[in-house]
């Protein structure tokens, strides 16, 4: 109940170390949280950790099934699907960050600049809807035709994707602080308009993004890997696990596991996200809760 | 209602427009010259230029555009450039498949996500409640390559039980049937847990409202309270979520059309893309778009339908 009435009296974003601590009891998100901070790691590490290389063809050890001396078994032409998944990993992720930092970034902006500035705020809303009312596999298709496929198309569709959704959540926060006796206060000293969104609006917005964030990178890993599955994406040779899958499926009936093995890994991923999104939504905002 | 039909096809517009847009674009970065490609390898430079003037190849962009818009107008969609043969026809023989396929997996997963959330919802906090959350997080977040092809190596291969390739016949014969069941389990298969969150949510407002509580004080049967005066409030909000979601089943149904060989306008898409067939991509992207936007539409009439308070804001 105490927590309850501290955040009323205080609007700011609740502490950290009180929102890791809160994940860390709910058995779900402590799991999602430390898997988490586990694939991250992988993916920083993948070089040192998989002492191998990722594209080099062993065919003397094809398909080799899970266990014994690979763990994980090999694919088609005999490269260590441990070694893959790790460099699969850091592509996949790698690609899903850049999309979400250009499109959340640039979503963000937008958001703050239709809560600031009223006048355009109409004019930008409207924009997002019209983006809004694409799917992003549309998005995925359009621009995989005009660019070509490749990493590049994916992350260009995904980042734009991403830009109306972020920016009608900050949109909606930022309405809210800018409500509030501080705004009014710091514009009556003359803050500049940007000093003024930098140093009060945002900070106030940071748990609604944050909590948009972990939920939309899943989303943005499983429509980013739905892609390359379908060959609109990373192309093979590249180790990306969407594109490892889709190579698997051509062996799905010899050696199931050489498209299995991604396609958990994507999930147990995607899953991890997801868990921790809605942890930390609820941790964040108990309002949200559902 | 016809005001609110009319404005929400007036915002249509614009939207419709920027499709258009995006499929003249595509037919601009094709690498070869159109009208050389419509000509045949054997034309005389002489018929390539009357092809082309026939085209509007000469005149400026936003002529072209127009030209474009009239072409579609007429049902033109030009010719793709891998066999030649009309986008339109191509578009005509995929769309009932994929509409089959959607129907398909709308058709199980909707009533049993409906019936999942609301157990849920009423067994709160429930082992059953926990369960149905976890199947539908787990269901956003398995990709549904996975669901595909877990299904197509054991139902189909292992056990040999279902045909995993390609469209059969129609719905209405078994054979039809068979060839359906797999890819709209796989679709369906990721829709049931959206759904079901999405109901649980509306029900569990609903079950705390002030009407509610009426319907218990004056001794209603509890199967009545949850299933009219419960159920059938939740359900408005339930129409415009699913409908929110049909981009995500677009999605599904590209990737799932792609696994099962299924020929609909999905996988004409990827393979028009991949093979750079850009009439053709033009093409499934415009509509795939419009049949999206139309959609949308459609759930937003209905939404105003069920609920008149949409009407009046």
């Amino acid at each position: 109940m105490t927590a309850a009435t501290s955040v009323v009296d205080a609007p700011a974003a609740p502490k950290r170390a009180g929102v890791l601590r809160r994940l860390a009891t709910e058995p779900g998100a402590a799991i999602a949280l430390a898997f988490v901070a586990a694939t991250l790691l992988a993916a920083v590490f993948a070089p040192w950790l998989a002492g191998a290389d990722p594209y080099e063809n062993n065919l003397r050890a094809t398909m080799r099934p899970p266990g014994g001396e690979y763990l994980l078994g090999t694919d088609a032409q005999g490269r260590d699907l441990v070694v893959r998944c790790l460099y699969g990993l850091r592509v996949t992720l790698l690609m899903g960050l850049v999309s979400l930092l250009i499109g959340g970034g640039i979503g963000v902006l937008v958001g703050f600049l239709a809560a600031f500035y009223r006048r355009i705020d109409g004019l930008l809303m409207r924009l997002m809807d019209m983006l809004l009312s694409f799917p992003a596999i549309l998005f995925g298709l359009a621009i995989a035709a005009i660019f070509g496929p490749g990493i590049v198309a994916v992350v260009i569709a995904l980042s734009v994707a991403t830009v109306p959704l972020m920016a009608r959540i900050v949109r909606g926060a930022a309405l809210v602080v800018m409500r509030l006796d501080y705004i009014e206060a710091a514009r009556a000293v003359g803050m500049s308009d940007a000093r003024l969104i930098w140093r009060h609006l945002a900070p106030n917005c940071l748990s609604p993004i944050f909590v948009f964030a972990t939920l939309r990178f899943g989303q943005v890993i499983l429509l980013g890997s739905a892609l390359s599955f379908l060959g609109l994406g990373a192309q093979p040779p590249t180790a990306e696990l969407g594109a490892m899958a889709s190579e698997g499926r051509n062996f799905l009936f010899f050696a199931p596991h050489i498209a299995v093995v991604p396609s958990v890994l994507i999930f147990l991923v995607v899953l991890a996200f997801n868990v921790l999104g809605d942890a930390l939504r609820d941790a964040l905002d108990p309002k949200l809760r559902v | 209602m016809l005001a609110h039909i009319a404005r929400r096809l007036l915002t249509a517009i614009p939207v419709m427009f920027g499709v258009l847009l995006i499929g003249f674009v595509l037919l601009q970065v094709v690498p070869t010259d159109p009208a050389v490609v419509r000509a045949g390898p054997l034309a005389t430079p002489d018929v390539i230029e009357a092809i082309r003037r026939d085209l509007g190849l000469d005149r400026p962009l936003w002529m072209q555009f127009l030209l474009y818009l009239g072409r579609l107008a007429q049902g033109d969609l030009g010719v793709s450039i891998i066999n030649n043969v009309p986008v339109a026809q191509e578009l005509g023989n995929t769309i009932g498949p994929t509409l089959e396929l959607m129907a398909g997996s709308l058709f199980w997963s909707i009533p049993l996500g409906i019936l999942l959330g609301t157990v849920a919802a009423y067994w709160r906090g429930s082992i059953f409640d926990r369960a149905v959350m976890a199947f539908a997080v787990a269901g956003v977040s398995v990709p549904v390559f996975f669901v595909g092809l877990i299904l197509i190596w054991f139902v189909g291969f292992k056990w040999q039980l279902l045909p995993f390739t390609g469209r059969a016949g129609p719905i209405w014969t078994l054979e039809g049937l068979e060839a359906l069941a797999l890819p709209a389990l796989t679709l369906g298969g990721v829709f049931v847990g959206p759904v079901a969150r999405m109901t649980r949510t509306a029900v569990l407002d609903v079950l705390g409202a002030d009407h509610v509580r009426t319907a218990r004080a004056k001794g209603l049967v509890e199967r009545m309270v949850v299933l009219h005066h419960a159920l059938r409030n939740a359900l408005i909000p339930v129409v415009t979520l699913i409908g929110l979601q049909i981009g995500f089943l677009l999605g599904g149904a590209v990737v799932t059309e792609t696994i099962f060989s299924w020929p609909g306008v999905g996988r004409l898409a990827v393979g028009a893309i991949l093979s750079s067939d850009m009439p053709m991509a033009q093409g499934t992207i415009i509509v795939l778009s419009l049949g999206f936007i139309v959609i949308n539409l459609v759930v937003d009439v209905l939404y105003a339908v069920l609920d008149p308070r949409v009407r009046a804001s």
